[in-house]
């Protein structure tokens, strides 16, 4: 199986070593650490470690560094991405999870699921989300997953570029390519370093939850992206 | 044709608006398709300056009793107007920022590498 592991990092010099070392304890040396711009050692780490790096000249965001990482994956002929936190939040195991899923079901992509992670004002807003876009998907923000070619190709259009979270819009334009998503569920080792990106503060919080679902309501019954198969 | 103040000061105000708009073009702070809407405001504002009864006579059309309440709110209408396209030009511009710093970010990989690009991905 041909993947390469995409893995979007700001400032992540205290963990990103670690998660590097344990891909590569597993065999796993198809790296690519996707810098976001970090103004730590993160950079400097990564090209220590020997994996692939690539240094974004400006801050996109967990978003739009991992779809860089699908741009290059697509541009170098792989045939799977595997996008992954770069706070140690997956376990290797996990990879093991998602490849058997994608490979044994008719699934384009495939989320690892981490349910029991999940709080009572997340299990709230997950509520609402999927009530609304009627996504039949227990996680919709894991940044845990597995994407085929196809699925990869939709992911590296421009129409994807305006998204800023890998999540709800990301699964809406999948599905609504005509994807099929699968979930599988995974360990999880509880988060090491630094907070969640986007439930830190209620501004945040509420910004968030105003922007995805103005998104969900507009990108109600759009036109798909083709894919050349 | 009775003229007041107020068409003075729209007069004045158009004239300027449009000489600043030569000024700015000319200095190259303002890019060719933006100065036309500018031109054209600074001319609606010298027009109505000059010929105050057109003001007059549109409001009578549009049932209003004041005619300067005609040019307020168009004033504001074609400010969200404007507000609105430019918003609308700087998600545009948001998305190709977001491409290039993509592309940029890869090609300057593969030149590390040493590596040829793909050129039909």
């Amino acid at each position: 199986m041909n993947s390469l592991i995409v893995i979007p990092a700001l400032n992540e010099e205290l963990s990103i070593q670690s998660v590097i070392e344990k891909l590569e304890h597993e065999n796993l040396n198809n790296i690519l650490v996707v810098n976001d711009f970090s103004t730590d050692r993160t950079a400097e780490i990564v090209t220590q470690s020997g994996a692939n790096l690539i240094n974004l000249p400006l801050q996109l965001g967990a978003w739009g560094a991992t779809q860089t990482g699908i741009r290059y994956a697509i541009k170098n002929g792989y045939d799977y991405v595997i996008t992954m936190d770069a706070d140690g939040q997956h376990l290797n195991d996990g990879i093991k999870a998602l490849k058997k899923q994608i490979a044994d079901t008719q699934a384009n992509v495939v989320i690892g699921t981490f349910t029991q992670r999940l709080s009572r004002p997340k299990r709230v807003a997950w509520w609402f989300f999927k009530a609304i876009t009627q996504l039949k998907i227990e996680d919709l923000t894991s940044g845990f997953r597995i994407y085929d070619r196809n699925a990869m190709k939709i992911l590296s259009s421009s129409a994807a570029s305006l998204l800023d979270y890998q999540d709800v819009g990301v699964l809406l334009l999948l599905t609504k390519s005509g994807m099929k998503i699968s979930e599988t569920e995974v360990p999880m080792t509880t988060r090491k370093n630094g907070k969640s990106k986007i439930f830190y503060s209620w501004w945040m919080v509420l910004k968030y939850m105003v922007q995805t679902t103005m998104l969900c309501i507009a990108k109600t019954g759009v036109n798909k992206i083709k894919t050349n198969k | 044709m009775n003229y007041s103040t107020a068409n003075i000061t729209t007069l004045l105000i158009g004239a300027l608006l449009a000489f600043t708009i030569f000024f700015m073009v000319r200095k190259d702070h303002l890019h060719g398709p933006y100065a036309i809407w500018w031109l054209g405001i600074a001319v609606l504002a010298i027009v109505f300056g000059v010929f105050p009864k057109i003001v007059n006579q549109l409001a009578h059309h549009a049932g209003i009793n004041y005619p300067p309440t005609l040019v307020l709110v168009l004033a504001v209408s074609f400010i969200l107007l404007k507000m609105l396209s430019q918003d609308l030009h700087r998600t545009l511009q948001e998305k190709k920022i977001r491409r290039l710093t993509q592309r940029m970010a890869i090609l300057e990989k593969a030149l590390k590498d040493n590596k040829l690009i793909n050129k039909d991905t």
